[in-house]
């Protein structure tokens, strides 16, 4: 029986219907209704129109809001940045200094802080960086006067983030580092370019989609991060995730959480594409 | 084929060896390239010839010895200041470059102007038959375009030796045999030393001045196509270069610049010293290239020995016909090889033919 196209699609659509009412309901109906939600009129766990932009406009109208979204943009940049630039160099002497049959023992090694909760590595970093920890303590031994970095909320932040993400950016790195044909290192030298050089000039740009990989996937989850403030902050420092937070659960302002869920959102966007445009560039060249 | 002789040496090698653990990867490498010769490193995989060639680029140290390049010892000079260039046997072609990129990129610190080095890059694909491609990106190319790339980024530096890596394996054969003639033309033009790896004799038979054979990290030999062809120094390289029949033989008497040999089914056989190589103790055979036997018809005379033989085997190749032939009433089988001209039937298994041959044809390895 020769199958029309017509019944060809809907056999397709039968097929992918599970994964397809899955996606509707746990991706799209929560984000239709966020989106619903941040234009409503509400208060006290009342959600009730008319529709409205008040929730954008009191979002634009209180600096205290943009400061704490901008916040959260820069520190996650900067772990981003701190974690991508920590990461190459491990990536690159897996890639590069360790024999085949080692490599995925490496990359095995680097997993093993996730076999730890996240809340307890959080507060391990207390016993570092906090008062009397391992840090001061270790400086006191030179003489130094102590730091307590814990007790500077942001600074702080950044360290633990960028240690917690260090290996989802090690990967994407490693993977584009391994696809670098090894000729090509040679080839630069030969046409009279030194080890360094070299790098720079044929390496970095052929790892660059690795690197925006590592990026994107260290960036999204860090500007929403809600854990990590809460607990080395003590909640003093909010990032958007606590603000959020506190409009729809402490509050039950669900409008206006919704508002600041979706700018945060279209923040995240807005980074985010310009991240997969800068990528076009390199993946356009390495096939 | 040119002689090169008179020419100044370009690469010198002393006692070349190179380890790798405990592998013994060259084992005494001698010998001398001339300046502006196409020279090509023969030989099967795993004999050598590219950790040869990539000692000489700089990619790999080697263990003991000397490399001069140009009368410089290249002991402490590293692959990206050595004047040599090579064309990598995956062309290596930077894949987030454009073809123009690609070529230009040993210009970065050439003193001359943007204007100049793009004429130079244009000029350089000009040579390589490339004109107009420079915008392309590199990996829309095919695996011809690729290595002409390759070649013109080597060869824009004006490098005193360019080393070429199998650049003709991974190409289908009509390609292989097109770019075989370009390779030439293009060294005669650019009058470079170029250092060809092969493993393909006929290709190194084809396209070289001279033509070093390798065998387990040693030279077998060091000569020019034609010596290498008709007075092979061993049976091994014999067997590498062409096809050869061996006939078992047993010496006679050796005396001044003459060897006796008795050989299985031709006999008695009178040789100049220069056909029988260097003694290496194997049991002594004489070998003998398919083309220098010739099937006698009806009543031709042979100009100097002929011998009785049985048609065993008949392969027809349509431009040549080649003959399996059991020699002399013996179990000694040859090949030998007739083209099909007009007026030359092409015979039969078990037809009973005479065969003629020459004694200066035959080479002795004992």
């Amino acid at each position: 029986m020769a199958q029309t196209p017509r019944s060809e699609a809907r056999t397709g659509l039968k097929l992918i219907s599970p994964t397809a009412i899955y996606v509707i309901l746990l991706l799209a109906v929560p984000l239709a209704t966020v989106l619903v939600y941040s234009v409503m009129t509400g208060g006290r766990g009342i959600v009730s129109f008319p529709l409205t932009f008040e929730n954008y406009a009191e979002l634009w109208s209180k600096s205290v809001y943009g400061y704490i979204m901008l916040k959260s943009l820069l520190v996650a940049l900067v772990v981003t940045a701190a974690t991508v630039i920590l990461a190459y160099p491990v990536a690159y002497f897996v890639s590069f200094h360790v024999k085949p049959e080692r490599k995925s023992l490496w990359l095995f090694l680097i997993t093993i802080p996730f076999w730890t909760s996240y809340i307890i590595r959080v507060s391990l970093w207390f016993v570092i960086l906090g008062f009397g920890g391992v840090l001061d303590s270790t400086l006191a031994v030179v003489g130094l006067q102590p730091l307590n970095l814990a007790s500077y909320s942001i600074l702080s932040i950044i360290i633990v983030l960028a240690h917690a993400y260090a290996p989802f950016a090690v990967l994407p790195i490693f993977v584009s580092l391994e696809k670098v044909d090894r000729s090509l290192l040679e080839a630069g030298q030969d046409l009279g370019e030194s080890r360094w050089v070299t790098f720079l000039r044929v390496t970095l740009p052929l790892s660059m989609p690795g690197v925006i990989a590592a990026a994107l996937i260290v960036f999204i989850p860090t500007v929403g991060d809600y854990v990590t403030p809460e607990l080395v902050g003590d909640g003093k420092e909010p990032m958007i995730a606590n603000l959020i937070e506190t409009q729809l659960l402490k509050l039950q302002n669900f409008p206006q959480g919704s508002a600041f869920a979706v700018a945060s959102m279209l923040m995240v966007g807005i980074v985010s594409v310009a991240f997969v445009l800068w990528n076009r560039r390199f993946i356009g060249g390495s096939k | 084929m040119t002689a090169t002789d008179d020419r100044p040496t370009m690469i010198e090698f002393k006692d070349v060896h190179k380890y790798y653990g405990d592998y013994h990867a060259l084992r005494g490498i001698n010998g001398t390239i001339k300046a502006g010769e196409f020279f090509s490193l023969l030989g099967p995989s795993g004999c050598g010839k590219t950790t040869l060639l990539r000692t000489i680029a700089g990619f790999e140290d080697i263990s003991s010895g000397v490399i001069m390049i140009d009368g410089k010892d290249m002991a402490d000079v590293a692959a990206n200041v050595r004047p040599t260039n090579m064309v990598f046997q995956s062309y290596a072609i930077f894949p987030h470059m454009s073809v123009e990129e690609n070529v230009g990129f040993g210009l970065r610190k050439d003193p001359r102007s943007k204007e100049d080095k793009a004429r130079a890059v244009a000029e350089a694909l000009e040579q390589v038959g490339l004109k107009g491609f420079g915008k392309r990106a590199a990996h829309a190319l095919s695996g011809g375009q690729r290595q002409r790339v390759a070649l013109a980024r080597a060869l824009i530096l004006k490098p005193k030796v360019l080393l070429l890596d199998e650049p003709l394996s991974a190409l289908d054969k009509k390609m292989r045999e097109h770019m075989q003639v370009e390779l030439i033309k293009l060294q005669r033009q650019v009058g470079i030393t170029f250092i060809l790896v092969t493993h393909d004799q006929e290709e190194a038979l084809v396209m070289s001045d001279r033509i070093a054979v390798m065998f387990e990290g040693e030279i077998a030999q060091l000569a020019d196509p034609e010596t290498l062809y008709r007075r092979p120094a061993t049976r091994k390289v014999a067997d590498f270069i062409g096809t050869m029949n061996f006939i078992p033989a047993s010496i006679l008497s050796e005396a001044g610049d003459k060897v006796e040999v008795e050989a299985k089914g031709l006999g008695r056989v009178a040789l100049d010293i220069a056909q029988a190589p260097e003694k290496t103790g194997e049991t002594p055979v004489v070998g003998l290239r398919p083309e220098t036997l010739t099937l006698l018809y009806d009543d031709q005379k042979a100009p100097e020995r002929e011998t009785d033989g049985v048609i065993d085997e008949v392969i027809y190749f349509g431009d040549m016909t080649y003959y399996d032939v059991y020699l002399g009433g013996t179990d000694v089988e040859v090949r030998l090889s007739m083209r099909n001209v007009p007026g030359r039937p092409v015979l039969d298994v078990g037809d009973r033919v005479r065969v003629a041959w020459s004694p200066s044809a035959l080479v002795l390895f004992r």
